[in-house]
């Protein structure tokens, strides 16, 4: 394989893993300001030990996230050097914006977040997890709008052999970032409310004591299941007349491109048909009492995660050879290094990262078996592997 | 404003440096003391130095588009040392199975720093022994508790890598001022609000 190749396969496995990482957090995040809204508003025990509990699962799913997000930077600059070069300008504006208003500001606002756990005032301590979430999102909103411009690049001159910014407001409107935004945003509402389901069931599988507490999670899964999926079809169908309009051709971009985003579109449906399904029988318990469908909720716990995978692989594969659509070629961008410095580095990193997404796995199916109550908690209670 | 971005880059990566003795410190002599004492110790700093990390190469990116390239795939093994050496210290710090595998991330951190220093020093590979001795004496500081050392062994840690990066000429590798000036609207008031913030981090979790 030549040095393209490699350092395409390496970005797409860097990318891959560290978007499972993200749809987690931004899905559990946004399930966490629900719950810990209403331990502020009521102050009753099961939202909190709520809070607690599915907050320790996102705080370790952010913590090894992280790292493939540091590797994810600093590829840009080890294996595609002639992006920076060309296009740093426009492209790097957004990717700066996302690491210093959104990444620094949210680690810092989680660690606070964190540490602060009954250590503050609670009305704080719950604006620091707004603060969190908002961060996170905004994260996704810079990022989807540096991708949206190598789909369709606009608000740019073009000066001697680079790129230069000319109209940053374009970036930001930009149907390519737009569309895509909205439907990244409920992926991961989907995927918060397929884990919620899931690991509740399971709890009911193993017979857990914890009957209200698991009662009150699945419910909040199902139904958040039920809401996003729809409106994430519908901002998924409406990314069509986009990629007629931008990039004609992109389903005869490969051969095979085709299957990816017919089984994303499946899963979708699918999702969207049990959770409706699913909605009646969470009347007086009906659904745990039948048991059999638990099993169906653990079992579905990757799909979206599957889905969203194949969805970038529809969009980023569909837009070959171009790195920067008709500006610049994937193959030109790539840095002037030996092909087998980067089949070491693919190598290295391939094996981390299954092993950070088997730790990953470790960690959270550890807190998720002993349940809500832990101790002792020396840091945090947010905090248990620590 | 090209002295205000080599001045923000500075800052930052001054901020990861001397955040990373902590960490990479307390790793590099994990296997020498109490494991869960000193992990606790090193806590509320886990990941603090990272962010650090990030910002400062998304500043690069964006601002030194020429530069960034260039100097990161110049030296495409070291990184993948140092991050390598990263990943598995990460994990392992997490995992808290064994504490020679975290021993190991660290070295390999900072080793690969130190090699980045050679390479940006033209300098001979055993010069890159400077890092780890350096971090691994900050860890040291900051595990006994020994705070009148504390800001030296901090600076010690913090200085080479910025300095050694003063040397490259930048002109013609920055991006142009309407990119610039943009960024610098937002990184301006960002990082004292970053100081601010991880500094109660430390307030409150030692409370
Ligand atoms: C009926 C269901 C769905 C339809 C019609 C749909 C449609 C699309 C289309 C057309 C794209 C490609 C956009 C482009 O190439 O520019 C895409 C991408 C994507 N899809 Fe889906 N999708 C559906 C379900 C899902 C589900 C269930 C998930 C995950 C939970 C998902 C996650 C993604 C992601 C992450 C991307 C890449 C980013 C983006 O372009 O938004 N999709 N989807």
């Amino acid at each position: 394989m030549s040095a393209a190749d490699l350092a395409r396969l390496q970005f797409a496995t860097t990318t891959s893993f560290h978007f499972l990482f993200v749809l987690l957090t931004l899905g559990l995040v946004s399930l966490l300001v629900i719950m810990q809204t209403r331990y502020t508003l009521t102050r009753a025990p099961v939202h909190e030990r709520m809070t607690r509990f599915w907050g320790r699962i996102y705080v370790i799913n952010y913590a090894l996230g992280i790292v493939t997000g540091i590797v994810m930077e600093f590829q840009f600059g080890l294996n595609w050097s002639g992006l920076a070069t060309y296009a740093g300008d426009v492209f790097g504006a957004p990717l700066a914006m996302e690491t210093l208003i959104a990444f620094f500001l949210e680690s810092t606002f989680l660690g606070l977040w964190i540490f602060g756990w009954g250590r503050m005032n609670r009305w704080l301590h719950l604006a620091l997890l707004y603060l969190t979430a908002l961060t996170a999102f905004a994260s996704a909103f810079w990022i989807m709008a540096a991708n949206g411009f190598l789909q369709h690049p606009v608000g740019y001159r073009l000066d001697g052999n680079v790129l230069r910014l000319d109209d940053f407001s374009a970036l930001l409107t930009n149907p390519t970032f737009t569309a895509a935004l909205t439907h990244v945003v409920f992926a991961s509402l989907t995927v918060g409310g397929v884990f919620l389901t899931g690991v509740s069931a399971y709890h009911f599988i193993k017979r857990t004591p914890e009957v209200d507490f698991f009662r009150r999670s699945l419910r909040m899964g199902v139904i958040t299941t039920a809401l996003a999926t729809p409106t994430l079809m519908g901002a998924g169908f409406a990314q069509f007349p986009v990629i007629a309009e931008y990039q004609p051709g992109k389903s005869e971009a490969a051969p095979w491109i085709g299957a990816p985003l017919g089984f994303m579109i499946l899963i979708g449906m699918t999702l969207a048909t049990v959770s409706w399904f699913t909605l009646p029988l969470l009347i007086k318990d009906a659904v745990i009492r039948m048991r059999f469908p638990l099993y169906l909720m653990v079992i579905g716990i990757p799909l979206p995660f599957t889905a969203a995978i194949f969805g970038w692989m529809f969009r980023e594969i569909g837009r070959q050879p171009w790195l920067v659509y008709g500006l610049l070629r994937t193959e030109d961008a790539v840095s002037h290094v030996d092909a087998s410095q980067i089949l070491l580095s693919l190598i290295v990193f391939t094996s981390l990262f299954v092993l950070l997404a088997c730790v990953d796995w470790a960690l959270i199916a550890r807190a998720v078996r002993r349940g809500p109550d832990v101790a002792p908690a020396p840091v945090s209670p947010l905090v248990v592997t620590l | 404003m090209e002295t205000l971005w080599l001045v923000v880059l500075g800052v930052l990566t001054v901020g990861y440096f001397s955040l990373a003795g902590f960490d990479y410190g307390t790793g590099l002599l994990l296997p020498f003391r109490r494991r869960d004492e000193t992990l606790r110790r090193m806590t509320p700093f886990f990941l603090g130095n990272e962010v650090w990390l990030v910002a400062a190469i998304g500043v690069l990116f964006a601002a030194f588009p020429r530069l960034e390239g260039e100097l990161l795939s110049g030296a495409h093994s070291v990184f993948t040392l140092v991050l390598a050496g990263l990943v598995l210290f990460m994990a392992a710090v997490q995992l808290r199975l064994w504490s020679w595998l975290v021993f190991t991330g660290a070295l390999m951190v900072s080793v690969g720093w130190g090699l980045f220093l050679a390479h940006l020093l033209h300098a001979p590979w055993p010069v890159a022994l400077v890092m780890p001795v350096l971090f691994a004496v900050h860890g040291w500081v900051f595990q006994t508790r020994q705070w009148k050392l504390f800001p030296l062994t901090a600076l010690l840690c913090a200085l080479p890598i910025p300095l050694a990066f003063s040397s490259i000429d930048v002109t013609g590798l920055m991006a142009h001022t309407n990119t610039l000036g943009l960024l610098a609207w937002v990184a301006i008031p960002i990082i004292p609000l970053v100081v601010l913030l991880q500094w109660s981090i430390v307030a409150i979790s030692s409370r």
